[in-house]
């Protein structure tokens, strides 16, 4: 073994000095990155949203009052200020954890989205872990069996699923399962009985009724959960099935593919412990993709089924000009994908060798 | 090392399919879900976008008028049955002023607030105050009749505990007012201590009531999650005797056909808001009992008379001539409404029988040559994107291309729609309005057709006739000295010589349809009677 020179240990010690500056600086020109992106997201939203033709006050006051009234209003609203001083405010209050209140529910935006996002987050994560666990299986079937009966019964099912309006398997959904068959529970969270039954700790219904160890609520949500979970899963099964195939397909033309098989290593091997493993990263990111748009909300099913999520609280919310619930949510819909991009950019660190 | 991690990746996939077969097995074999609300509550299903303020003094809309009903109580009620008949509430006895310039209101004794407070006349005058001071949405009635909230405390006062005096700051029929007071949103009694317990700079319990209740009515602001849902407990202290029902529940169900899918698996014992097509089908339905309800509103389609062309009274009688009244009426506006074409609603001493408008083409085309338009012309159509109303455009659409007239439909919501009519910036618009929540030919025509001051800077918004700018000083003398006739027959000749102006001078405003809110009830419930006023009570509902 030999003993490093006083010169290799200087270099070594600013190597990993570099390295470490390096890594700081990469993370604060992320962090700065991701910031800057915030800010023009909620410029651009509150700029956009103060241009459409949605007057807040009249929201407020209602077609029917007079002109007093509405000016009145206007002026305690802030909205006789210049657009400026009206976002410079805004910031203000967030840059002070205020997110303001909704005008709209009379409640603070905060507590609005703590309300209505776990609906949404149970939904949604439901809705990915379904589609996923189906759509990686077709998608990897399919471009298996290219051209075959195999591949054109996925692409029929991906194609149906994909195309056909969620809005339209959420009416037949109820139709079929909950009118006639009874089986699934209806529209919203869980039924009446157990409204306000559950103390809410996490907001998920699954969650707080299996920390409260009731179990018939626990079913009854289930109950309550699968149909609409079900239905965006099938749509997120869709999307991610043909996307699979797609990525499947380009790794099984690869030289090391017919070199595996030229070897004489078992098909299934071939395929889940050669082309897959290196599809794993690509998949990440289509997952991540489509349940951050989940996460969005899914403001059709949430209406069908009268969901109280997410999607609908920015919808009604965006078309009663309330902006500070609007900003709020578009602040959440950012967060939501600059996380998802930092958890997707881990797991490649896990799956992808190359970034050890 | 690969191999085994495959095979335990297969394991992995093969023990998740097992475990999603397994739920849905579950599913499929478990019995169905229970489908009966309990007895000792009444589960509502509505649509509650527009539920987004129940302080009587900002409240907007029919549904907060439900609500509020229900959690205070008014000085005076209307007979659901007979509106003229005006019935004892709060107040237990009233008298005018022989100079038909006050109202004294005696109220009764024991009434206590959901806080356990005594309820007082000076809780009510200060509840009439509050609305003026804060000029919120709900002022407007009140201002109608010359309140300001400089006169208020000088004009509505509290005699003693029990007399409230109300006197009219300008002449006007006092059966308007005893009207309002049974049914505006604005004339609910708030607990003022309570409210004031919770003001803030100076709002006078606005922020807080916007969320919250402080009234004395039958049942008690349980818990409000906005557009999920709403749960009233009964208040048992209430002097009626307490409400035969424990606990109302007013669910967010937007999707009419989910709405239908609940109410017959018996998720839901009353359905509001539904669409025609699903009220229809459930008419067949043994379970429930479908209930329609007469308002006083109107659909209708509304021109601006700031256009030149619709200024011209030839081009506005070709127009009236261009709807398909029949086909609209038989087609569209089943449990919506019903046909009528006065401004003035059904059912009052006053009201008209209907002129007979009809569609008329070769007539229609003929005024518009007279006019000038004998290829007809391009012009929009602003309307709700909800049924009936975009179906009604639609169908005006239609019949006004066979007169040549191209018109774009430009659907939004509300506040696109009735904004630009606000603003006077519309050619057309297809809409629902019209007062009428008070039965008095005074509330209609206030709303549709009343317009002192036709220029752009009195920016009267509340009136729908300075909105679509049409203008006639013979209209306005008459609809301001009936109001103030306090012979009832000369009263309603001079409403109905009204009608027949606005007929000759071919109003802007063209009623198609007097609004009818249909409920889809469960045979369960019982005594349950909407109201004309939205102002339905539940107290008295129960169910098998």
């Amino acid at each position: 073994m030999s003993t490093p020179s006083a010169t290799s240990l200087v270099t070594s010690s600013s190597s990993s000095f570099a390295t470490l500056w390096a890594r700081v600086y990469s993370q604060r020109a992320r962090l700065l990155s991701t910031l800057v992106t915030l800010f023009g997201l909620l410029a651009l939203t509150f700029f956009v949203g103060r241009v459409m033709p949605i007057d807040p006050v009249l929201s407020i006051v209602g077609p029917d009052a007079d002109a007093s009234t509405y000016q009145q209003v206007a002026v305690q609203l802030g909205l006789d200020q210049p657009l400026w001083v009206q976002f410079g405010r805004y910031l203000n209050e967030l840059a002070h954890g205020n997110l303001g209140t909704s005008l709209l529910t009379g409640n603070a935006v905060s507590a609005d989205i703590a309300r209505v996002f776990p609906a949404t987050l149970e939904l949604a994560t439901f809705a990915i872990v379904l589609g996923t666990l189906a759509g990686v299986p077709l998608g990897v079937l399919a471009a298996s069996h290219r051209g075959r009966w195999q591949d054109n019964a996925v692409r029929v099912l991906s194609l149906a699923g994909y195309s056909t309006p969620v809005f339209w398997f959420g009416m037949m959904g109820l139709l079929v399962f909950y009118a006639w068959l009874g089986w699934a529970g209806g529209s919203g969270r869980i039924d009446l009985e157990f409204d306000g039954v559950l103390p809410p700790v996490t907001g998920l219904m699954l969650v707080d009724s299996a920390l409260a160890g009731n179990w018939q609520a626990f079913g009854n949500s289930v109950r309550h959960l699968m149909l609409p979970a079900g239905i965006l899963g099938l749509h997120s099964m869709a999307y991610i099935s043909r996307m699979t195939r797609s990525f499947m397909l380009a790794q099984l033309s690869q030289e090391y593919i017919l070199t595996a098989r030229v070897k004489g290593l078992p098909e299934s091997r071939v395929i889940w412990g050669h082309a897959f493993r290196n599809i794993r990263v690509q998949l990440l990111t289509i997952v991540a993709l489509a349940y951050g748009g989940l996460l969005e909300g899914a403001v059709l099913i949430e209406t069908v089924f009268a969901w109280p999520g997410f999607g609908q609280y920015l919808t009604n919310s965006m078309l009663l000009g309330d902006m500070s619930a609007v900003m709020g949510c578009v602040l959440v819909v950012g967060i939501i994908f600059v996380g998802l991009n930092l958890l997707s950019d881990l797991l490649y660190q896990v799956f992808d060798p190359r970034m050890h | 090392m690969s191999f085994a991690r495959n095979s335990y990746l297969h394991r992995r996939l093969a023990g998740l399919l097992a475990l999603m077969l397994a739920l849905m097995l579950a599913l499929l074999f478990s019995p169905p879900a229970r489908a009966a609300t309990p007895r000792d509550q009444l589960v509502i299903g509505m649509n509650m976008n527009n539920l987004l303020s129940i302080d009587p003094a900002g409240a907007t809309g029919n549904d907060v008028l439900g609500v509020v009903a229900n959690l205070y109580d008014y000085l005076v009620e209307l007979d659901p049955r007979d509106l003229a008949r005006v019935k004892p509430a709060l107040a237990e006895s009233w008298a005018f002023g022989d100079d038909r310039r006050s109202l004294t209101l005696t109220l009764r004794q024991g009434v206590r607030f959901q806080s356990g407070r005594p309820l007082t006349a000076e809780d009510a005058a200060w509840s009439l105050h509050r609305v003026l001071k804060l000029n919120l949405a709900m002022a407007s009635p009140w201002k109608s009749y010359g309140f300001s909230a400089a006169n208020a405390p000088r004009m509505i006062r509290a005699l003693d505990a029990r007399t409230l005096r109300i006197d009219f700051p300008e002449p006007t029929d006092p059966k308007m007012v005893l009207y309002t007071l049974a049914t505006s949103v604005s004339a609910a009694i708030l607990d003022r201590q309570a409210v004031l317990a919770h003001e803030r700079n100076g709002d006078l319990g606005a922020a807080w009531l916007l969320t919250h209740a402080a009234g004395s009515g039958p049942f008690s602001l349980a818990e409000w999650r906005a557009k999920d849902a709403m749960l009233l407990d009964r208040f048992n202290g209430y002097w009626r005797g307490p409400a035969r029902l424990r606990r109302v529940v007013m669910r967010h169900v937007p999707e009419s056909l989910s709405l239908r899918f609940m109410i017959t698996r018996g998720d839901v014992d009353l359905a509001a808001g539904m669409a025609g097509p699903d009220i229809e089908a459930l008419k067949h339905d043994a379970s429930v009992v479908v209930q329609p309800v007469l308002r006083g509103t109107s659909y209708y389609v509304a021109l601006s008379m700031k256009n030149p062309r619709f200024a011209d009274r030839r081009v506005r009688l070709a127009l009236r001539s261009l709807i398909d009244y029949d086909g609209i009426n038989k087609a569209i506006m089943p449990n919506y409404g019903v046909a009528h074409q006065r401004p003035v609603m059904i059912g009052l001493a006053a009201a008209l029988p209907d002129p007979g408008y009809r569609l008329d083409v070769p007539r229609a085309r003929r005024l518009l040559a007279e006019a000038g338009y004998p290829q007809g012309f391009r012009t929009t159509i602003r309307v709700l994107s909800d049924p009936p109303l975009i179906n009604i455009a639609t169908s005006l659409q239609a019949t006004l291309a066979l007169a040549g007239i191209e018109a774009e439909i430009l659907s939004g919501t509300g506040n696109q729609v009735y904004g630009a009519m606000r603003d006077r910036k519309f050619d057309i618009v297809v809409g629902r309005g019209g007062g009428g929540v008070e039965p008095h030919p005074h509330a209609n025509l206030r709303a549709l057709v009343y317009n002192p001051d036709n220029s752009d800077a009195a920016r009267l918004t509340n009136f729908q006739g300075w909105r679509t700018g049409f203008h006639s000083p013979a209209i306005n003398r008459l609809i301001e000295e009936a109001v103030r006739e306090p012979d009832e027959a000369r009263q309603n000749a001079m409403y109905r010589e009204v009608q027949q102006l606005y007929d000759s001078e071919v109003g802007a405003i063209q009623p198609i349809a007097q609004m009818q809110e249909t409920v889809v009830l469960s045979k369960r419930v019982h005594g349950y009677v909407g109201h004309p006023s939205a102002t339905t009570h539940l107290r008295d509902v129960y169910k098998d």
